[in-house]
Parts: structure tokens; C-alpha cells; sequence
């Protein structure tokens, strides 16, 4: 086996600071490893994506209804369900990888080669958000075949669905870096889904709740993205304290997970 | 010059000082061993080698660079095989050699390590699936997929059977004049003893010796030992006269001699003499098991003498 030598040393230490070859390969890798792991996938996708679908095709949940202010059982639930899915790969498949990685040794190993383990989160990152949008684009487009309405403000509808994918992913990620036991990750993780569930209104409608209750679940990143959904669904502007608020978590969780996150 | 330059290397954790000057030098395309019991430093002065620990003190070249600086073209010089350290469960042979081989600038065959390592037919078996001897194995494909001037392996062989462990020995003689310079890890005395051209010996963060492992083995003052089967009765006393025996006693049928370097042929003549033959002779060299214990446990007493003072 013969070494390089010192020009091809300068070339390598000289490379740009990603190495594409490389981050192709981690993806490719990435997505070989979960496609064969489809369990996490088919059970954040199913439950979903099943009910809006069937929810968009009963004509009574489309029409309006008093006990909701004014708007569908549809559009109070597919805002909802479309968070759903971002909040169980956010909470649990992505801080169960990376916790699991870290606990093998996969990410201190990849410190001894000459690339990051960092580019082995961005391919998981970009994995789940892949996986996020096609469940997202499943859920707007079927219903929208079979008779619901379509979002009626489509930019607000993809900056608000943006916004909040940062904000729980950063969340996620944050997980990730808090916990260095899988199992308590996902533990946690699990807690967090149904806090977050309950104030995006899955139990209790956000129309229906309390004021004081409704204030509270503004705050936090699913309720302000759940109310951004809906608003642009009914053809309005997300509010901007919502915005404000999924992009202040976006920027709060992003720099604590790369604050706290250890390779080993 | 050498290719790995360690002087003066210190780790502290804490209060703790974990590697306390440790030095010594590797030349390009040997194998050298770092020995010593659990607990003694040795990991850690690897992982500071290695650029996974920032070291406290002292100074370190691998290849001339510095492993502090993290820089690529250290990484790119150097692989290593982590203690303890798996893959994901569903990955292939073939995809994690592929996966690794992307991440370096030129790498080594795929295919050709597959096959060097024995790895043919497992290249489309699931890592879970692999036995601990093949886990190992992919282990230091790994380490030198990258073309790495120095492979570091780290208790390479901890925790597999006999057999598993003398198929990765093998693997490693194989290595040897291809100019790749390893850098090994054990507590195992009989590995060094196969493998390496010098090891030093590391116990509680300092190196308390360094040599060839035959340099070592006859380091130390150990009676060389025998033991046989009489042809027949004699008196034990006999032997116990020579000045080459050291003890001799009966263990049921067996006669144990314990003396110099010269005990056998003085006990085989002597016997001869009276008419009584040797048979089933075993002679045991003093061997690096016997050196290593007796170092480490000197140091020990060393380091509990400190402690009173």
C-alpha cells in the first residue's frame, strides 16, 4: 500500500470544507439503511396521512361548523395531521438515530477520517425532512383530489410549514444532544410529542380552547404552526407574532444543539 | 526519521493525571506495540495520537504534522480502529468499505481488501450478521481504506476466541512490509510477542519500559523452568545439590526444576549418570507474560511507596 505524497497531502488538506463525494455517499448510505428500516418510516407516514385522507373525502367534515368558529372539522384537522408527521420524526426517529450513532461509536469513528461527522446529521436532516414534505404533499394533494379544498394561500402555507419544520427539527435535534442514552432520548421524546400534540389542538380544537389556553399554545412551536397552517389554508396571511415565534425557536434550538451536541 | 514522534505526552482528567510524560518513537513501516493493564493510559495516549483528546502537555508528530490541528491531511494519514466501536446494523461489508473509501482522496481497492482480509463472501453480510473475528477484520479494512501511513488498532483482539483471534494475527503478519506502520494496543503479551518489533510497556500513565518483546522477556530475572517424568525413583536431593537448581520438588509423578539458564542440561546429565531417564521434558523460557507481570507489579509497588512517602 503506498502512501500519498506531500503534493497529494497539500491537495487533500486543500479540498473545499464539504466534500460532495462524500456527502452523496453518507446520503445514499442513509437513505439505504432507513429504507431498510421501514417501520419508523411507515408509522409516522400511515396513521397521517390515512386520516386526512379520509377526512378530506366525508363531505360533512368539509362543510363549515359553529362549534369551530366558522370553519371545517377538515381544515381545523389537516394543519394538524400534517404536523403530526413532522412532530413523531422530529421527537422520535431523529433523536433515536443520533443517539443510537453516538452510542455505537459511529460519530467518533468518523472524526478520524478526514470528513465531519456533521455531514452524517445533515444527510439525516435532509432524510427526514424528505420524508416530511412527500407526507405533507401525500396529505394536501389526495384530499384535494377527492373533493377537499386546496390551501388557498399557497406561500404562507409553505413558509409557515418551513418555519415550523426548523423549529421541531431543532427541537429534535436539541433531544439529540440532551440525551445520550437512546432509550431515554426516545423516552423524552415521546413526552414532548404529546405536549406538543395537545397544544397543536389534537384533543382540544384551538377554536375551543380558553383564552388564557390559546395565549399559551401560541407560544409554543406547534400551536404557532398549526394556526399559521390553517390561516394560510383559508386563504389569509400566517400572523406574524406565529412567524415570529417559529423563528425564534428555528434560532434557539439550532444554537443550542450545536452548542450541546457531543460526538461521543 | 520517525513517523510517529511522542515526547512528554500529559492528559489530566480532573485531579486525575491519566498520561504523565509518556515518550517514545515509531519508525515508518514497524509494528509497535503499547502495552499495559487496563486502566494504564493506554487508550488514552492513542486517542491523543489520534487527535480525539487534546492533549494537556508535551508534544506530538504523526507524519510530521500535529494531531491538535485536526487538519485533513492528518486524518487523511492516519486510520484508526476505535475500542468498541461498530456500525450500523444493516450496513454491508461492501457498502461501509464503499461509504469509508468515499471520504479519502485516493482510496485503497475495495476489492482488493475484501479479498486480503478474508472478506469475500461476507461482502453483502449485514454488520450484525458477522461474527466478532470478521467484525474485527472489516474493523481494520476500515482502518486502511484510506491509504493511512499509520494505522492505529486498539485492542484489536479483546473478547474474541482463540481462533478468531490468531485469523486477525495472520491478517496483521500479512500487513507487515507493505509499509504501513501500526501502532498496536493490547494487554496481551502472546499478540506483542508475535506481532510487534518494539513495544513499550505503559502502567499508571508513564512508560516503564520500552524494547523488543524478546529484549524484554529476557529483561527480567526469571528462573528458567522444567518439569519431566523420571524413568524411574531417585532421591530429589540429587538435584537439589546442583548448583544450576534452584528448587526441585515432586508433583505426583512429575518432578518441577526452577534454576538457571542451564538447568536442563545439568538435570538430563546429572540423572543420565544414575542411570534414570527424561521423559515427556517441558522447558519454559521466561516469557513476556512473566516480564509484564513482574514490571507492572514493581511499578506497583513503586507507585504504593510514593504514595506513603
Amino acid at each position: 500500500m503506498s502512501e500519498l505524497t506531500p503534493e497529494e497531502y497539500a491537495v487533500a488538506e486543500a479540498q473545499p470544507r464539504i466534500n460532495w463525494v462524500a456527502a452523496r455517499a453518507m446520503l445514499r448510505s442513509e437513505a439505504r439503511l432507513l429504507a431498510r428500516n421501514p417501520a419508523v418510516v411507515i408509522w409516522t407516514a400511515i396513521l397521517p396521512v390515512a386520516a386526512s385522507i379520509v377526512l378530506g373525502a366525508i363531505p360533512g367534515v368539509r362543510a363549515p361548523s359553529k362549534d369551530l368558529g366558522g370553519i371545517s372539522f377538515f381544515e381545523v384537522y389537516q394543519p394538524i395531521l400534517i404536523f403530526f408527521a413532522i412532530t413523531l420524526l422530529a421527537m422520535q426517529a431523529l433523536p433515536d438515530v443520533l443517539t443510537r450513532y453516538r452510542e455505537i461509536g459511529v460519530l467518533k469513528r468518523l472524526r478520524t477520517t478526514p470528513v465531519s461527522p456533521a455531514l452524517l446529521l445533515l444527510a439525516q436532516l435532509t432524510l427526514m425532512l424528505t420524508v416530511s414534505i412527500t407526507c405533507m404533499l401525500l396529505m394536501v394533494i389526495v384530499p384535494a383530489l377527492v373533493g377537499a379544498p386546496w390551501p388557498h394561500n399557497l406561500g404562507g402555507f409553505v413558509i409557515a410549514y418551513l418555519l415550523g419544520a426548523w423549529a421541531m427539527f431543532g427541537l429534535g435535534m436539541v433531544i439529540a444532544s440532551l440525551f445520550h442514552n437512546a432509550k431515554v432520548a426516545s423516552g423524552f421524546g415521546s413526552f414532548l410529542f404529546f405536549v406538543l400534540q395537545f397544544f397543536a389542538g389534537l384533543w382540544w380544537q384551538r377554536p375551543n380552547m380558553p383564552d388564557w389556553l390559546r395565549h399559551i399554545s401560541d407560544f409554543t412551536p406547534s400551536g404557532a404552526a398549526v394556526q399559521s397552517l390553517t390561516d394560510s389554508s383559508l386563504g389569509d396571511w400566517p400572523s406574524a407574532l406565529h412567524l415570529v415565534v417559529l423563528a425564534v425557536w428555528g434560532v434557539v434550538t439550532s444554537r443550542l444543539a450545536v452548542r450541546l451536541f457531543s460526538w461521543e | 526519521m520517525p513517523v510517529i514522534e511522542v515526547s512528554d505526552l500529559r492528559k489530566v482528567y480532573g485531579e486525575r493525571t491519566v498520561v504523565d510524560g509518556v515518550s517514545f518513537a515509531v519508525e515508518q513501516g514497524e509494528i509497535f506495540g503499547i502495552l499495559g493493564p487496563n486502566g494504564a493510559g493506554k487508550t488514552t495516549t492513542v486517542e491523543c495520537i489520534g487527535g480525539l483528546r487534546r492533549r494537556d502537555g508535551g508534544t506530538i508528530r504523526v507524519a510530521g504534522m500535529d494531531p491538535a490541528a485536526e487538519g485533513v491531511a492528518f486524518r487523511t494519514a492516519l486510520g484508526i480502529q476505535l475500542q468498541e466501536s461498530r456500525l450500523p446494523d444493516k450496513m454491508s461489508v461492501r457498502e461501509a468499505l464503499d461509504l469509508y473509501a468515499s471520504f479519502y482522496p485516493r482510496p485503497h481497492d475495495p476489492n482488493d481488501l475484501l479479498e486480503r482480509l478474508g472478506l469475500v463472501e461476507q461482502r453483502s453480510t449485514y454488520f450484525s450478521k458477522l461474527s466478532g473475528g470478521q467484525k474485527q477484520r472489516l474493523s481494520v479494512a476500515l482502518a486502511l481504506v484510506g491509504n493511512p501511513r499509520v494505522a492505529i488498532l486498539d485492542e484489536l483482539t479483546t473478547g474474541l476466541d482463540p481462533v478468531a483471534r490468531r485469523e486477525v494475527w495472520d491478517l496483521l503478519e500479512d500487513l507487515r512490509g507493505t509499509g504501513v506502520t501500526l501502532l498496536l494496543v493490547s494487554h496481551f503479551m502472546e499478540e506483542a510477542e508475535r506481532l510487534c518489533d518494539r513495544v513499550v510497556v505503559i502502567d499508571h500513565g508513564r512508560v516503564i519500559a520500552a524494547d523488543t518483546p524478546e529484549g524484554l522477556a529476557g529483561s527480567v530475572q526469571a528462573d528458567q523452568r522444567m518439569s519431566f517424568t523420571p524413568s524411574g525413583p531417585f532421591d530429589l536431593a540429587v538435584l537439589q545439590a546442583l548448583p544450576d537448581v534452584h528448587s526441585a520438588t515432586a508433583v505426583g509423578e512429575r518432578i518441577m526444576v526452577t534454576g538457571t539458564d542451564n538447568v536442563a542440561s545439568a538435570v538430563i546429565i546429572e540423572l543420565h549418570e544414575r542411570g534414570v531417564s527424561v521423559g515427556r521434558l517441558r522447558v519454559d523460557q521466561p516469557s513476556l507474560d512473566d516480564a509484564f507481570v513482574a514490571l507492572t507489579s514493581d511499578d506497583a509497588r513503586a507507585a504504593g511507596e510514593e504514595v506513603l512517602r
